[in-house]
């Protein structure tokens, strides 16, 4: 028997309510993914199409209503072998008409205390997150060697302080900081850009999790200070191998690092497989979404020709007004006519085309 | 033989910054040199890409360009006028064709002014128009930028990343812009929503005959963009030449570093030199390490690689911006 994956995703839907527009906003609709021990899965996608609110969802972040309504999440490790979200059908009931959803009611402060009970002991302990404005994340008024301290000291057992700032000076030459002596008592602000995303990494490993969701880990920084990170990335992915979710719109960094790749659009998952396959530009099974996407970054022959770059044409699906068939019909220029009245009325489902490889789209499908 | 719309000349521009409370006992008021000696000139339907990490410059020059900040000496020459010297009335016919793209538009269009007004703004703070002409020139706006009449009502935050941009393009030209500065006009933006910004750009370029300071950090665009290429650091360009001879065959060894540094090419190609890794000296200024001779060599592999050669490190010996042929200049005792 293969080993369960740490972390198994099943429909896990989470929606916002816009009062201006008096709808919800689907951001999470009805995603299903599974992470293997050890495996780095990449998720790409534009803004809007909802990798950070998974993201969110998973480590129990969304506080806003109704916020999460449906799902699973199974997560398997050493120590825990949980459902993090049981029981949610007790907390949310949804009225629907005609297959949209009109109503939700959510007992959402006992759905809060409830999730917090169980992610009290893992939230930080278990998963850990690296968030993308370090600078914004941490504490600017405590040094982040103290930040980093008190996380051991929370999140281990470690629990004699002395042990855990030599814990800590380990992690912070572990990600390559300059001297970490003396960057341990540096504030946030005193440190540049790169060098704080290498003390927020050290800070997210100190607890040594089981799995680590690292959103938008490079976003921001100068091209030079991005390539280190990723080497840092590349480096801890080989040594500590970690479980890790990369969330990131830069295709580039997610081909560099991920095993597997999962695109996203409009809330749910459009293909997933391994990286090879999916972001190589010359595998010919994929979904046009992909497709399009790989063909907009600049490829060295556009600039050789100084051409004009292929673009999506039109706009980020709003989730407000999802459409009844594909998410990205009205962006799609790969639509027959043999396929064309099921493309704009019927969803396609996640179907496999290797036993690896999965696309929504009814050009793959039987 | 196109004309040069805009000529720079040892542009400076020095802030200084109070020294707090104690400074009067201490006597000494920091002075940045975020702009150091920069000289460069664009032709007609050019676009000069500017490139540097965070802090280096690039949008202090975009800003000199168009008197939003004062510049400390140097020349700006824009249609045979020093525009350095002029006063501002003089200037206001010259703002007409030298306009600005913003970087964040959530800060630079009104939140509380629709679309159509803020294009209307635009259009007649210059010229005196009457209803019937604004709305013909509105259209025409909106069909340059391909933005469609129905985003016409909206308010900014209703629009999504691209359609501001557009709105943002749209504005420039509408006083009659010649020359954009377009300071970021990519980033933050997703790479299918961004491909369409630059194809929109080329367009207008082709169409119009605009010319672009294109200020950016993503190299990729910068590279495709733009006929020639300046790159900054630490307030002076290190190396200035045509887009593909900058990429390809860069000559200092900060460029190298940084074309190298591109995620998607590193694992195909080693660079010709790599940065030591475990060193991350800021790309900004830095007072408690003041620099003498060139900027870069406390950075620089070759440097390292040298021996510390004291003509990189003495300040009278400075190295200077050198033709090298092929409309090529780059800073550097040792280029590669």
């Amino acid at each position: 028997m293969s080993q369960q994956p740490v972390l198994s995703i099943d429909d896990l839907r989470t929606y916002f309510y816009s009062r201006s527009k008096q709808a919800f906003v689907r951001s999470v609709d009805g995603i299903s993914l599974e992470i293997e021990k050890g495996e780095m899965l990449g998720i790409v996608g534009e803004s809007g199409s909802g990798k950070s609110i998974t993201a969110m969802s998973i480590m129990g972040l969304v506080s806003t209503e109704p916020g999460i309504i449906t799902g699973k999440i199974k997560f398997n490790t050493k120590s825990v072998h949980k459902n993090l979200f049981p029981d949610i059908k007790d907390y949310v009931r949804v009225n629907r008409s005609s297959g949209k959803i009109m109503e939700v009611y959510k007992d959402n402060n006992g759905w809060q205390k409830k999730i917090d009970r169980i992610m009290h002991k893992i939230r930080g302990r278990e998963i850990s997150m690296i968030f993308q404005n370090p600078k914004i994340s941490m504490n600017p008024f405590i040094t982040i060697g103290k930040q980093i301290t008190e996380s051991i000291m929370l999140n281990t057992g470690i629990k004699n302080r002395r042990e855990a700032k030599e814990r800590a000076l380990y992690w912070l030459d572990r990600v390559k900081i300059d001297s970490p002596g003396l960057r341990y008592n540096n504030n946030p602000y005193g440190l540049s850009g790169g060098m704080c995303q290498r003390a927020m990494i050290a800070m997210a490993l100190s607890s040594e999790p089981e799995f680590l969701i690292a959103d938008e880990p490079t976003t921001g920084l100068d091209a030079t200070i991005q390539s280190k990170i990723v080497d840092l990335l590349a480096e801890l992915k080989s040594t500590i191998r970690v479980t890790t979710m990369l969330i990131s719109h830069d295709i580039n960094v997610i081909r560099e690092l991920s095993d597997k790749v999962a695109v996203m659009y409009g809330g749910t998952v459009l293909e997933h497989g391994p990286a090879r396959d999916v972001l190589s530009p010359d595998h010919r099974e994929k979904h046009p979404y992909t497709k399009a996407l790989l063909a907009s970054i600049p490829s060295e022959e556009h600039i050789r020709k100084k051409g004009y770059l292929q673009a999506i044409e039109g706009d980020v699906l709003d989730t407000i007004n999802i459409p009844a068939g594909c998410r990205f019909y009205d962006r799609c220029n790969m639509v027959t006519d043999k396929i064309g009245e099921m493309c704009k009325n019927t969803e396609p489902d996640l179907e496999n085309i290797t036993s690896e490889h999965k696309i929504r789209c009814w050009l793959y499908s039987n | 033989m196109a004309e040069t719309i805009l000529e720079v000349k040892n542009l400076k521009k020095y802030y200084t910054q109070p020294g707090g409370v104690f400074s009067p006992f201490q006597g000494s008021k920091r002075i940045i040199p975020a702009v150091d000696d920069v000289s460069f000139y664009i032709k007609e339907k050019e676009t000069m890409g500017l490139v540097g990490e965070t802090g280096c410059g690039k949008t202090t020059i975009g800003r000199t360009l168009l008197k939003l900040t004062p510049v400390t000496s140097g020349k700006i020459i824009f249609n045979r006028k020093d525009i350095t010297q002029l006063s501002p009335n003089e200037f206001l016919p010259l703002r007409r064709q030298i306009q600005m793209i913003f970087q964040d538009l959530d800060a630079a269009l009104n939140p509380k002014m629709r679309v159509k007004s803020i294009l209307k703004e635009a259009l007649t703070v210059h010229r005196k128009l009457s209803n019937s002409e604004i709305n013909r020139e509105i259209d025409e706006l909106l069909e340059k930028v391909n933005l469609s009449k129905s985003e016409l009502t909206n308010f900014p935050g209703e629009l999504s990343g691209g359609e501001k941009r557009r709105v943002g393009i749209a504005r420039a030209l509408a006083v009659g812009a010649r020359f954009l500065v377009a300071d970021e006009p990519t980033s933050a933006l997703d790479v299918s929503i961004q491909a369409q910004v630059v194809n929109l750009l080329k367009d207008l370029q082709k169409n119009l005959g605009l010319s672009y300071l294109f200020i950016s950090h993503d190299l990729r665009i910068v590279e495709l963009i733009s006929h020639k290429v300046a790159v900054m650091y630490l307030g002076q360009i290190v190396e200035m030449g045509m887009s593909g001879r900058i990429a390809n065959e860069p000559r200092h060894p900060y460029t190298s570093i940084l074309w190298s540094s591109l995620v998607e090419k590193k694992s195909r190609e080693a660079a010709k030199v790599s940065a030591d890794n475990k060193k991350e000296t800021w790309g900004v200024f830095d007072f408690e390490r003041p620099h003498t001779g060139c900027r870069f060599a406390p950075r620089c592999p070759v440097y390292e690689a040298k021996g510390r050669p004291s003509i990189c490190s003495d300040p009278s010996t400075a190295p200077q911006l050198q033709n090298i042929g092929h409309a090529h200049k780059v800073r550097c005792h040792f280029p590669l």
